[in-house]
């Protein structure tokens, strides 16, 4: 093979240590992925313009009747709108919260681990233990917050962020970042951990605030991984669906349906795959979008620090 | 100080001394860490009551009672649970990392458009939530014939870990240097040979990444299971936890309750007690490497 290089084209692998017999290792992973992955993400779009009910397989094709449904009565726009509050929410929390801790625990001080160990810790836990704990804080009168606030004399039976539908989608945010911010702040601490001290001291020797050294010299030298803890969290956010299901069953009303949970219901509680389908369609795109969008908007600031 | 130590660097850690601004510091941090696990104090105070002591949860440890753990017990059936979260999650990570490498493989060695293709392909798995494709994946499982037993979540575990594994093994294949590889291909080492005896081996610190981080969300996930396991006999830990879901409003319940959570989430406790040096940095390593 090498000895023929011209009849290659260009940008062809010419190594002969790595050749494309290596390519064979591939076959596993990527015979899975495509089977289970991919296939099914562009059956959506089949499935999307059927009216399947997830039983009977001899459907009816019915065109963008699903779409057309799923726009009708706001369901879609709702809950576009509740996944979105919910990443900006947790995005925001949970980087400010993480960083925050991390450039606390990056100084010298006692009991360095003990802080990191608690931070983390909620993280350990499965969704579903965090989502019956949390049902626990808030719950009205007898829940852990109530009775706080009862304890400092306030009107804890007053107290319901579940049970209202302008408090509650901020309510299992919350409960997102409780369980998140602890891997956002173990990866900012290790990110921390790269600065150069030797730029610090230089700074210091020129009369640098503690503020200005954090602002112009540690963020900028963190900026990748600045990037990468807002990519993670962003996903993670526009994935949301645990706590909606676990805590408010999507309501009070439809304040709490993001756009997985809506999916879910549509599928499995009204037994109408097709109109899922459609509703994961438009998922799909949305997601897509963001996603660039965050990269995009990402990697410019990486480059503007 | 008293507390400094020796570090292998010659350089004496030495703390801050204890003025008011740092003063203020800990306290931050202190009232912080206490915020944050207060919740999980108080569940497991509650979980240690009998389940008919129904004063309220914030008078901590007032009584020490197993009962609560012995229903919880019996109604999870806990050891058959455990096994059946072990086998999946020790399975699945096993598969994973022998997929994980073997793809990354050539995506981080071979410069070309396809491998850079590929990577790429795989990373944007990532996005891709489960509860969207669930519909269709459940309808490929039917049509392939396969039927609904503690594998089958397995194989959408694997597949899910995937994209993020691929990622992580692909940025360390970078920091195995490849003159290692040439000299073992001068002599005369064949291509899986070099794969299993000199690269994977160097892959360790990734390994641990990914048995950490993966091993942690399949332990921890319900979904899968709740949608393909109907059986009870197949139930794992999270999957168990469901049926709790009724009782989370019963504060009559929450003793009982707590103490499933407790038991839910003892094994992983355990596991991060113990290795809690390879936790963080596994953690950490996952992101900053890749």
């Amino acid at each position: 093979m090498a000895n023929e290089p011209k009849k290659k084209r260009k940008g062809a692998n010419t190594s002969l240590v790595f050749n494309n017999r290596m390519y064979y290792f591939l076959i596993p992973a990527l015979a899975m992925f495509l089977i289970l992955w991919v296939y099914p993400v562009l059956q959506l779009f089949y499935y999307s313009i059927t009216d399947f009910n997830g039983i009977n397989y001899d459907f009816d094709f019915v065109g963008f009747k699903n779409y057309f449904k799923i726009f009708e009565n706001g369901t879609l726009i709702n809950s576009i709108g509740n996944t979105l509050s919910y990443a900006v929410v947790t995005v925001i929390l949970s980087n400010l919260i993480g960083l925050g801790i991390a450039m606390a625990l990056n100084t010298k001080i006692h009991f360095k681990g003990l802080f990191r160990t608690c931070a983390y810790f909620p993280a350990l836990f499965s969704a579903i233990v965090v989502g019956f704990i949390w049902t626990y804080v808030y719950m009205p009168s007898s829940g852990m917050i109530a009775n706080l606030l009862s304890m400092f004399g306030l009107d804890g039976t007053a107290f319901n962020p579940l049970g209202n539908f302008r408090t509650a989608l901020f309510a299992i945010a919350i409960v997102e970042v409780w369980k998140a911010f602890g891997s956002t702040m173990i990866i900012y601490l290790a990110g921390l951990q790269t600065v150069d001290e030797s730029l610090l001291e230089a700074g210091r020797i020129d009369g640098c605030t503690e503020w200005q050294l954090t602002r112009l010299v540690k963020l900028p030298l963190i900026s990748s991984t600045i990037t990468i803890n807002v990519i993670l969290n962003v996903i993670a956010g526009l994935k949301a669906f645990d706590y909606s299901f676990i805590m408010t069953n999507g309501g009070p009303g439809k304040s709490t349906k993001t756009l997985m949970f809506q999916i879910y219901e549509i599928a499995f509680d009204d037994q109408k795959m097709g109109r899922a389908s459609a509703f994961s369609v438009v998922s799909f795109f949305v997601i897509i979008l963001i996603t660039v969008f965050m990269l995009y908007f990402m990697n410019k600031r990486e480059v503007e620090l | 100080m008293a507390f400094g130590r020796k570090k292998d660097d010659r350089e004496v850690e030495t703390y801050m001394k204890l003025t008011p601004k740092t003063f203020l510091l800990y306290f931050i941090i202190f009232a912080f860490c206490v915020i944050i696990i207060a919740p999980l104090v108080i569940v497991f105070s509650s979980s240690l009551r009998t389940p008919e002591n129904q004063s309220s949860p914030l008078n901590l440890f007032q009584q020490f009672s197993m009962a609560s753990y012995s229903l919880a017990f019996h109604n999870m059936n806990y050891p058959m649970e455990f096994l059946n979260s072990l086998m999946t999650t020790a399975g699945s990570v096993l598969v994973i990392i022998v997929f994980a490498t073997m793809a990354a493989y050539p995506i981080g060695r071979i410069k070309t458009k396809l491998a850079k293709f590929m990577y790429y392909f795989f990373i944007s798995g990532l996005i891709i939530p489960s509860q969207m494709v669930i519909v269709p994946i459940a309808q490929t499982f039917s049509r392939l014939g396969i039927p609904n037993t503690r594998f089958t979540p397995m194989l959408m575990f694997i597949t899910c870990s995937l994209p993020f594994s691929v990622f992580l093994f692909s940025g360390f294949m970078k920091s195995v240097p490849v003159e290692i590889e040439e000299s073992a291909y001068i002599d005369g080492a064949s291509l899986p040979k070099r794969f299993v005896s000199v690269v994977f081996p160097l892959l360790k610190p990734a390994t641990v990444s990914t048995i950490i981080t993966q091993g942690l969300w399949i332990w921890n996930d319900y979904f899968y299971p709740m949608v393909f396991i109907s059986k009870q006999s197949q139930y794992s830990l999270p999957v168990g936890m469901l049926q709790f879901l009724g009782d989370k409003e019963n504060p009559a319940q929450w003793n009982i309750l707590f103490a499933a959570c407790v038991l839910c989430a003892l094994p992983l406790i355990v596991i991060f007690m113990l290795l809690q040096k390879q936790f963080i940095n596994g953690i950490a390593a996952g992101a900053v490497k890749g």
